[in-house]
């Protein structure tokens, strides 16, 4: 790996936010003749005024093969048949990449062999982007594919003297009028360019937006150039394999944990005693035990650095226990959590939609009335691999980060913001590593902000690797939740009027950890709390829903408190919980089956095809819950099933749990869960499949055992005993229901996988004990101390 | 203080200066760029850094690399020898082969982000080294229930290991 600092060109694409339009049309250009190779370079067509390179610059790799003062390219096709594609999003571990590869292929004609990707560098890639959104990240590769397809055809009817209308490509091989040729001898010899029209811009820190960052969403492709329709598909709606996954498996992958820079210093921080403390005094560093370690800080940022990894982890710890902090107990405590929600004035909702006056009118009309309240915990996203960082900030302000980050063009404008240098001396190279599950989709949090200040504060470059502990303790986290909800039946045991009004802490703070620490610039996020825009029942007449938001828990503190993050299938895993749980306590107040409930309750055809497919694959016996064997005592195992929807992104899925239940222990064992997705047209079944059963032993593992702990102080749950995720043994039998549509476009298969679990096992809970559970995780003693309560009362 | 330390890694002798404390994984990674082995926990809760002792799976995030002094340590760069080792390969495909667990979790397409796989590839060739022939019951025990942790997978990845581990046996087996 290069050490050299880029010097990156995206000056050329500019720090000014406000850049326009840009339609012009896609035509191949000649800049030249080569001897050697060739190749067609497909990059984005800047408005006039941004000019293409800076004078003088030069880069390594980071532009077109042949020229790299250019801007980095989408694709290039090169002579050797090989083409190479770049996206500004990263492979997050749901398979992405393999996504990218066949959506090119497809447009192109070309096998998805040919295809290399280079992902997500903010001087190698054009577009930025979120990576947890990649159906745009993938419509925007698929449009330059599609561009870049017409292109070729020109150039090859230009060739053959014939209309593009007479050929046609398989393979990359343009045949027609009894002629064929390759891509690679299109452009052999020639330096061809073409531009594609794009909107948009790039990230940059704007305290106007909700997360406190303009532009995540990055470069836009414009225009419609002309795609194959589904049924012609012959890449995407196949498994093709996950192009990283060799490498991984032998070894040769190189993670961002990896990345070492000649020069380094390994640093471990040495973190403020309480979430909330100040610096009293920096504790001794004993020299003649650790020669090479040294104690770099600024602020409340203090950490302790030394060229050998394990001389600086034995020396911080020696720091850490000779330091002085200020006391603080700022937090309410995690027993506490519901009550200090409770107790709050939250105002006016940050967001509501629906119909207050129909839902009133609807509810007083109303045969029965059902009003529940629904409670979640703080949770966290607890990956193996605690944030890494490497940075290298020079003399001359150049800086380099190497990251995990799944956002890095967010985090590029971050770091910018944090040491007031312009955007285009950072550049942001991205590498792999443990997943985030959303706590990197904004840019933020990460051991990035502590590298940047330590290389700025020693000179050199310096590595930031956090500890499990640290992660645990000062990573950001998911909020917790309450929520009250109300629902009116009619005579016949329909709904008709529905209000949910839901409350939560901040959950788009992305700030880096150690510029707040350091007292450095951060960007300003908004603690608003979203509706999710999806509702699957349209057939209930009156509908008002309401989320209130506040700032993070102690968030005027030193360190900004109990920093809320969003989380796999953020706001809407926590929404589903709430109303999933009313919709299933309507169902068994009107007596109704639960799935005979909801397909009574909506006119979407997806969603009652998904449920009866997902029905039958399960084995489900129509009839209400609770089981007329349903008991809250006893020592044996009970089984019983539930059932849970969740509409999100174009995509409606389906979750049955069977679960036994000892309800003398509590203990809740998950036993079947079949899960259905009905994503629109199904990219790659095989990684569909693999992530709809990870994701339900995400969702098992937030059900069951999942809670950030935390005392007035600081969080408690910091380590694997303390912070139980699901392990091998507790996985169920897992069955899988897709069903891929030609005509839907493509939704998100992934994501919310993991919500479509806790409701289930809510709901078979109460199929086997009569006792709908409220609150998450479903631990053995609360449910035990529910089921008693539910006996007492 | 450092000293000089002769150590067995993957078939090779390798000669490390460092302090005899030192957690093996921080010498396979800074020392000899074996960079399989993670660093996940450091407490021997989580298995991302799990290496092969004289075919035991150990954690090396808390083990002292003066304690693997003597023994032949194995990291999933290793795999492939040992495999062409039992199977009595020649040079040229050996050079080319894969462990039948790594070619396993190719075609099983187990990784999602990755990081713990390493280890739980580790676990998988301890497991089918003893038990050739393993039950769904018999893996979920391997990977949770010996000491000292569960082996952890943040991403859910379980169903796919299962299905991996019983693909390398049928290989392993022919």
């Amino acid at each position: 790996m290069s050490v050299k600092i880029e010097t990156t060109i995206d000056a050329a694409r500019g720090n000014d936010s406000s850049i326009p339009t840009a339609v012009i049309p896609t035509a191949v250009t000649r800049r030249g003749f080569v001897q050697m190779g060739g190749a067609l370079f497909v990059s984005l067509a800047l408005p006039a005024g941004f000019s293409a390179c800076k004078k003088g610059v030069t880069t390594t790799g980071g532009g077109n093969q042949l020229d790299p003062s250019l801007l980095a390219s989408w694709l290039e096709i090169r002579s050797d048949n090989t083409i190479l594609a770049r996206t500004g999003r990263a492979e997050t571990g749901t398979g992405m990449s393999s996504y990218y590869a066949q959506a090119i292929a497809e447009e192109l004609n070309v096998r998805p062999e040919t295809i290399s990707l280079i992902l997500s560098d903010t001087d190698r890639t054009p577009d930025g982007g979120y990576s947890a959104g990649f159906l745009d990240g993938m419509a925007n590769v698929r449009k330059v594919a599609a561009y870049t397809c017409q292109a070729l055809l020109g150039l090859a009817a230009t060739q053959f003297g014939l209309p593009v209308s007479s050929l046609s490509v398989v393979d990359g091989i343009v045949s027609g009028g009894g002629k064929s040729i390759s891509y690679g001898q299109l452009v052999q010899g020639q330096h061809l360019d073409l531009k594609i029209p794009v909107t948009g811009k790039l990230a940059k820190v704007d305290a106007s937006e909700g997360a406190g960052i303009a532009g995540l969403d990055g470069f836009v492709v414009a225009g419609d150039p002309p795609m194959k329709p589904v049924s012609q598909f012959k890449v995407m709606g196949t498994s093709y394999p996950v192009p990283g996954i060799p490498a991984k498996v032998t070894g040769k992958t190189q993670w961002s944990c990896d990345v070492n820079v000649p020069g380094m210093l390994h640093a471990r921080m040495v973190r403020p005693a309480t979430l909330g403390s100040t610096l009293i005094s920096v504790g001794v560093l004993d020299k003649k035990q650790f020669p090479t370690a040294e104690i770099v800080g600024k602020g409340n940022l203090l950490a302790v650095v030394s060229p050998n990894e394990w001389e600086a982890i034995g020396a911080a710890q020696a720091v850490a226990g000779s330091t002085k902090w200020t006391e603080w107990a700022g937090l309410p405590g995690s027993e506490n959590l519901t009550k200090t929600l409770r107790e709050r004035q939250w105002g006016a909702p940050s967001e509501s939609r629906g119909d207050a006056t129909g839902m009133t009118t609807g509810l007083a009309g109303a045969s029965k009335k059902i009003s529940v309240s629904y409670e979640q915990p703080y949770v966290r996203h607890a990956p193996i691999g605690p944030f890494v960082a490497v940075a290298d900030v020079r003399n001359d302000g150049n800086v380099m980060v190497w990251t995990h980050s799944s956002q890095a063009q967010g985090l590029r404008a971050q770091i910018a913001n944090t040491l007031s240098v312009p955007m285009e001396k950072v550049v942001v190279r991205w590498l792999e590593h443990s997943g985030q599950y959303g706590r990197t989709t904004f840019g933020g949090d990460g051991a990035e902000g502590d590298a940047v200040i330590l290389s700025k504060l020693t000179g050199k470059p310096v590595r930031v690797q956090w500890t499990l502990e640290e992660d645990m303790a000062w990573s950001s986290v998911s909020p917790g939740w309450v929520a009250d909800l109300e629902a009116g039946l009619d005579a016949r045991g329909r709904l008709i009027a529905v209000h949910t009004a839901e409350y939560a802490p901040h959950q788009q703070d992305c700030r880096l950890l150690g510029a707040i620490l350091a007292g450095m610039p951060t960007c300003t996020s908004k603690p608003t709390t979203w509706v999710t825009e999806e509702w699957p029942y349209d057939k209930i007449p009156h509908v008002l829903r309401e989320t209130h938001g506040m700032p993070n828990l102690a968030a005027e503190s030193a360190g900004g408190g109990l920093r809320g993050n969003i989380m796999r299938t953020p706001g809407q895993r926590q929404q589903v919980f709430a109303l999933e749980g009313l919709i299933n306590e309507a169902a068994a107040a009107a007596k109704a089956d639960p799935i005979q409930f909801r397909i009574e309750h909506t006119s979407e055809q997806r969603l009652i095809d998904i449920l009866n497919a997902t029905a039958k694959a399960a084995g489900w016996e129509p009839r209400h819950s609770p089981h007329s064997g349903a008991r809250r005592t006893g020592t044996s195992p009970l089984t019983g099933r539930g059932v849970c929807v969740v509409f999100r992104n174009n995509a409606y899925w389906v979750g049955i749990a069977e679960v036994a239940v000892t309800p003398a222990t509590g203990l809740v064992r998950a036993t079947k869960f079949t899960i259905g997705a009905d994503c629109g047209k199904i990219i790659n079944p095989r990684q569909l499949d693999r992530c709809m059963k990870s994701g339900v032993v995400m969702g098992l593992s937030e059900a069951l055992k999942e809670e950030v702990t935390f005392d007035k102080s600081q969080v408690t749950s910091t380590n694997w005993n303390s912070y139980k995720i699901l392990t091998m043994a507790e996985v169920p039998e897992i069955k899988v229901v897709q069903i891929s549509r030609d005509d839907k476009g493509f939704g998100g298969g992934s994501e919310a996988a993991n919500a479509v679990v806790p409701q289930a096992v809510a709901a078979a809970i109460f199929d086997t004990t009569g006792v709908q559970p409220r609150r998450m995780p479903m631990k053995p003693e609360c449910l035990t101390a529910l089921l008693k309560g539910a006996a007492k009362a | 203080m450092a000293s000089e330390l002769t150590l067995s890694v993957n078939g090779a002798k390798q000669v490390v200066s460092v302090a005899p404390d030192t957690p093996l994984l921080f010498v396979l990674r800074n020392e000899l760029k074996l960079t399989g082995p993670r660093l996940g926990c450091g407490m021997a809760q989580c298995g991302a850094c799990s290496v092969l002792l004289d075919g035991e799976e150990i954690r090396s995030c808390v083990t002292a690399v003066s304690d693997a002094v003597g023994k032949k340590i194995t990291t999933i760069e290793g795999l492939p020898e040992i495999w062409a080792a039992q199977k009595g390969l020649n040079a040229a495909d050996a050079a080319n082969a894969l462990h039948p667990v790594q070619q396993a979790w190719i075609d099983e397409q187990v990784p999602q982000c990755g990081y713990c796989q390493s280890g739980m590839m580790i676990v998988a060739v301890e497991l089918l080294a003893k038990n050739p022939n393993p039950t769904v019951a018999q893996i979920k025990n391997a990977f949770t229930n010996k000491p000292p942790s569960p082996h952890l997978c943040r991403c859910g990845t379980y169903v796919a290991i299962i299905d991996a581990v019983q693909r390398a046996a049928k290989t392993m087996k022919a």
